[in-house]
């Protein structure tokens, strides 16, 4: 057995103090002092949530036009912006006008995103957004596999207010992958 | 036309249902009452979700550990695997035969001199007390043991060493107060304090049992394995000691012996040292008022505040302190308990002494 007690000389008050548990009463005031000062700092959950900050990176979603049409031309930038390879895209052609590209199926692995917001910046028409939903806690890891049906109803319950088609923001500006059918064609 | 051991044998198993009752709602209670105070503490609010404010947490505690899975690990001693809980809980409920939660009264129904506040007043009580709860440890000792794994061994050997060694201080500090009452009759005991608080044990002249009484709250949070001295099922080392391969049913007793043990030793500092039901003042108000027959509320009513503040100790103690470290909690019994409840018992002796050559 080591004998780790060192026999340091105690002065008397210290002396005093040990022999009454000073430190221990100490302590156990202050333990004391929160029972009666009860301010609770928790926060009951699902009854109650907290104010989430304005710029919040929450569940990913896919957005229309306010006419309905999706705003997505499948350009596969967000792919290629995924760090951690989330994203899926398989372009099309929209049958039918050889000018217009739109994503024919668009897959979502929610299970590996880290929320970093780059497909959001990376996308060049704003079809990509970020909702304040973070109560995303399934049963089984497919139901975050997400697919375009999926990520579209997520972004019309998220984004009730959608915006015009872009020519139709700017009248004046040529637009790519714009199919013009509500301007009246040149006459040649 | 009953007989008399048939009065008898009703009059006591009525007296030991109410008991029971008491201590099982006391510790439905404690479950309840520990996770509140120490959240409060904690700047939490413990339990909120059952009930409001969470205070139907115990019943749903119970519940789920009723319909829980009843594992016996491979390799077990299948036998003394289920035994052990049981030997934990036993005696432990059998200690609270001897505690008087009320006045000292007696009536007679048929011939039979009844005492409606203590199961049976023999006149070893308290020896009686320390004997069977020095028993529950043979519970946690062979349950850590058949369990068939190292950490219930460890916690089972740890929790043996540790209640032999706070066994005796708690012994010992026991004896100034019988030294002062000369009985060892918890009630006997408990009417030697009647009168002012002053005439309480803790306080009485000619020796003021402070010391002791210090000495026996320390020693009882370790012999009941309660934070600061849990070595026995320290969570960072020992995943949970000595149950750590239990669950359901018989975790459940094993839990409620602690908690069981927890209200005992309460109630016998109450009773030793603070005086058990008499209040701080002499007799009680019901008398003042005219209601002598109702003043046994009033006395129980003070044996349980008396009770409850010492349980109230115990989680302020765990809100508080972290865990000690094993030399400590020995070198800490042996090095300073002991000779404080030996020099405890001397004085307490030589005072006496002196008192009766005055007189």
């Amino acid at each position: 057995m080591r004998s780790s007690h060192t026999t340091k000389r105690l002065s008397l008050s210290e002396w005093f103090k040990t022999i009454t548990f000073y430190e221990i009463l100490v302590g156990m005031k202050a333990t004391l002092s929160h029972l009666l000062n009860y301010r609770p700092i928790t926060l009951q959950y699902p009854h109650e949530k907290r104010t989430l900050p304005d710029n919040y990176r929450g569940m990913l979603a896919l957005l229309r036009y306010d006419d309905g049409t999706e705003k997505c031309v499948g350009c596969d930038l967000c792919e290629a912006a995924c760090p951690s390879r989330v994203i899926r895209v398989v372009s099309a052609e929209v049958p039918g006008e050889p000018t217009k590209r739109y994503s024919k199926e668009y897959y979502m692995d929610m299970t590996r995103c880290l929320f970093c917001g780059m497909c959001v910046d990376a996308c060049p028409v704003d079809a990509l957004g970020m909702t304040r939903e973070f109560e995303w806690a399934v049963y089984d890891k497919r139901q975050l596999h997400l697919n375009k049906q999926q990520l579209l109803a997520i972004g019309d319950r998220s984004f009730p207010v959608r915006e015009k088609r872009l020519e139709l923001q700017h009248p004046n500006v040529a637009f790519f992958n714009v199919a013009f059918n509500h301007v009246p064609p040149k006459p040649n | 036309m009953v007989t008399e051991f048939g009065l008898r044998l009703a009059i006591s198993l009525t007296q030991i249902g109410a008991v029971m009752c008491i201590v099982v709602l006391t510790v439905l209670i404690l479950t309840l009452a520990e996770r509140k105070v120490l959240g409060w503490m904690q700047d939490r609010m413990g339990p909120m979700e059952v009930g409001p404010y969470g205070i139907l947490q115990p019943f749903a505690d119970a519940i789920k550990l009723f319909f829980k899975e009843d594992i016996v690990p491979a390799g077990a001693n299948k036998l003394i695997f289920t035994m052990a809980p049981i030997l934990c809980l036993i005696p432990t409920f059998i200690g609270f035969a001897v505690i008087p939660w009320g006045p000292n009264w007696t009536f007679e129904v048929n011939g039979i001199i009844v005492k409606p506040f203590v199961i049976s007043d023999i006149n070893i009580g308290i020896l009686y007390i320390l004997a069977f709860a020095s028993l529950a440890a043979y519970g946690i000792i062979l349950g850590g043991w058949a369990s068939n794994s190292k950490y219930s061994l460890l916690g089972g050997l740890r929790s043996a060493a540790q209640v032999i060694s706070y066994e005796l201080n708690v012994g010992l500090a026991i004896v100034g107060v019988l030294i002062l009452a000369g009985s060892l009759s918890l009630v006997k005991i408990t009417d030697g304090q009647t009168g002012w608080f002053w005439n309480w044990y803790i306080f009485a002249l000619p020796a003021p049992q402070l010391f002791a009484f210090v000495v026996y709250v320390i020693s009882v949070v370790a012999e009941t394995n309660r934070v600061p001295f849990d070595l026995p099922e320290a969570e960072s080392e020992l995943v949970a000691g000595f149950f750590t391969e239990y669950s359901g049913l018989r975790f459940a007793f094993f839990f409620l012996a602690e908690y069981a043990n927890m209200v005992l030793v309460s109630c016998v500092a109450s009773a030793l040292f603070l005086g058990g039901w008499n209040a701080p003042y002499p007799g009680t108000l019901m008398d003042l008022v005219g209601l002598s027959s109702w003043s046994w509320i009033e006395s129980t009513m003070w044996f349980a505040i008396k009770t409850y503040s010492l349980l109230f100790l115990f989680f302020w103690l765990r809100a508080t302190l972290p865990r000690l470290r094993y030399d400590q909690l020995m070198r800490f019994g042996w090095k300073v308990m002991l000779p404080i409840a030996l020099a405890n018992i001397v004085v307490t002796a030589i005072a006496v002494f002196i008192a009766q050559q005055i007189k």
